[in-house]
């Protein structure tokens, strides 16, 4: 770690002063009409409807937010590259990787985690017993995640495009057939009860 | 990942400052789906000290088309690319090269300025902790020359110490074949001029400039492009290679052609020759075979990647008669 950055550092212009009293008179001079630099690394976030306020390190992803801080555990890490989709979060409205986000860039944010959808009571998790589309289960809360998003914007999805859709995620055990009938039969379930 | 100090930049003009005061210590993050990877895996021998979010600028993820141009913000996701319903039917091998870049969800957090300015794939380089300490990190040797080099350049070494190492965007050549000006924070540069061999750098971008936009000019009356990516697997993957056209025709002959092949080269790989031969032709099944085999005329594959000449060859033909179906 450089010194520097055990130093006040400017979140403006990355200059470093010795004491805080040194940068807040740097921020007032040359940053006139921004808010004198608060804790670094607080974030808000809503995390299934519900409001969080964590203090995060840069070098925090997502993930490991949720996961190991917040201790939401069905969101599972394993390529932590962004190849594998298993750790597949609905942020914004938008399914994406958050093995590949960094936490502090989360800010005001609304997450949706495979938790979030449980307790929601959402059809696509009866499917997904229903039709096994599972083996060992470690792939399934970034399926049902994906599934979600696209049922989300597209309530009668075609074979194809829940395939489009899920083409991101892997399953070494290869349940890949079985995911298009459950999603299917969870749109269907959810036309016929008018189910969100 | 080890720490690092973090920016949020709210203009172009404090990022520009950030990235001149911490020079080549600090990186830019836009979608992150690249440097976080490389930072998750230390393959460089200097980590990060600071990284530069550009995410918070405002007005840099707009697509919009005017002034006889489409003008993309350096933000603007691949997803929304792909969707696009202008660039769809206008400058189709740009949103069929967005839609086929790595996954759906990669799609919703990659950039198109990200994508461009992307780093190479090769496994050497990508190796964890900086174990083969290659031309391209300023180290010895090329690795990939004698060892597993099958996807690797077929097109030659850079000019400045061989490294073999491809340029992996499936963007990169649609851009080229439209020929797109990618404009930077200080300058405007063709796509074509805009790649660059150098030690841990793909670009002709200085330390302290960023992508703010990409424009691509309207394509000419009678024109109509297409991309065409080979990859192991449909989603996720890397191209082995891909391949962008764009053919104007008048009359049922070809007047101008640009064609570039990507993931062959060092940088986007321009196949002049396979031009030459298309313009002035009629499309047809033996004028896009002709262009396809001038395309790889020049090939000089490696030991273990002659099979991707075959594969430039077909997808050169194969686009060209893309082009033609519209």
């Amino acid at each position: 770690m450089s010194k520097e950055t055990k130093n006040y550092v400017c979140p403006y212009c990355g200059e470093s002063h010795d004491t805080q009293d040194g940068l807040k008179s740097h921020v007032f001079k040359s940053h006139k009409g921004r808010g004198l630099p608060t804790a670094e690394g607080r974030i808000k976030l809503m995390i299934n409807k519900a409001e969080h306020s964590f203090l995060v390190e840069p070098s925090w992803t997502l993930y490991y937010l949720i996961h190991d801080i917040l201790g939401l555990t069905g969101s599972k890490q394993f390529c932590d590259r962004g190849a594998c989709s298993s750790c597949t979060m609905i942020v914004d409205g938008k399914p994406v990787l958050s093995c590949m986000m960094l936490a502090i860039e989360c800010d005001g944010k609304t997450v949706e985690t495979v938790e979030g959808i449980a307790a929601d009571g959402h059809p696509l998790i009866e499917a997904y017993v229903n039709n096994h589309a599972m083996q060992c289960g470690y792939c399934t809360p970034g399926f049902v995640v994906a599934s979600k998003a696209l049922l989300d914007r597209n309530q009668d999805p075609t074979e194809e495009e829940i395939v489009e859709a899920l083409a991101g995620n892997l399953c070494r055990c290869s349940t890949y057939p079985q995911h298009p009938i459950a999603v299917r039969e969870a749109a269907e379930k959810m036309k016929a009860g008018g189910v969100k | 990942m080890k720490e690092f100090k973090h920016f949020n930049a709210y203009s172009v003009d404090e990022a520009v400052a950030l990235m001149g005061r911490y020079g080549e210590r600090a990186a830019v993050i836009a979608g992150g789906t690249d440097i976080l990877g490389k930072m998750k895996d230390s393959i460089l021998p200097a980590y990060p000290e600071a990284l530069i979010n550009i995410k918070t600028i405002d007005g840099l993820s707009e697509i919009k088309e005017s002034g006889g141009m489409l003008k993309m913000g350096a933000l603007a996701l691949l997803a929304d690319i792909a969707d696009n319903a202008v660039i769809k039917s206008k400058y189709a091998a740009l949103a069929q090269a967005a839609g086929r870049t790595a996954s759906p969800h990669l799609r919703n957090m990659g950039t198109i300025g990200g994508n461009i300015c992307q780093d190479i794939r090769c496994w050497y380089y990508r190796n964890q902790n900086n174990r083969f300490s290659c031309l391209r990190k300023k180290g010895g040797r090329c690795y990939a020359i004698k060892g597993d080099n099958r996807y690797h350049s077929i097109f030659g070494g850079s000019v400045s110490g061989g490294c073999f190492a491809v340029h992996p965007s499936d963007t990169a050549p649609a851009l080229v074949a439209l020929d797109a000006k990618i404009v930077t924070s200080s300058r405007t540069i063709d796509a074509e001029k805009f790649f660059e061999v150098k030690p841990v750098k793909t670009t002709v971008l200085k330390a302290d400039e960023i992508v703010t936009g990409i424009q691509v000019p309207e394509p000419p009356a009678g024109s109509s492009s297409a991309f065409l990516k080979f990859a192991l697997r449909k989603s996720i993957d890397f191209p082995i290679v891909n391949c962008a056209v764009m053919l104007t025709r008048k009359d049922g002959k070809v007047t101008a052609a640009r064609i570039c092949l990507n993931a062959v080269h060092v940088i986007p790989y321009r196949a002049i020759k396979a031009e030459q031969v298309i313009i002035g032709r009629v499309l047809d099944e033996a004028a896009a075979e002709e262009a396809g085999a001038a395309a790889v005329a020049e090939a000089k594959p490696l030991e273990h990647n002659k099979y991707m000449v075959a594969v430039a060859r077909t997808l050169v033909k194969r686009a060209i008669l893309a082009c033609a179906e519209k």
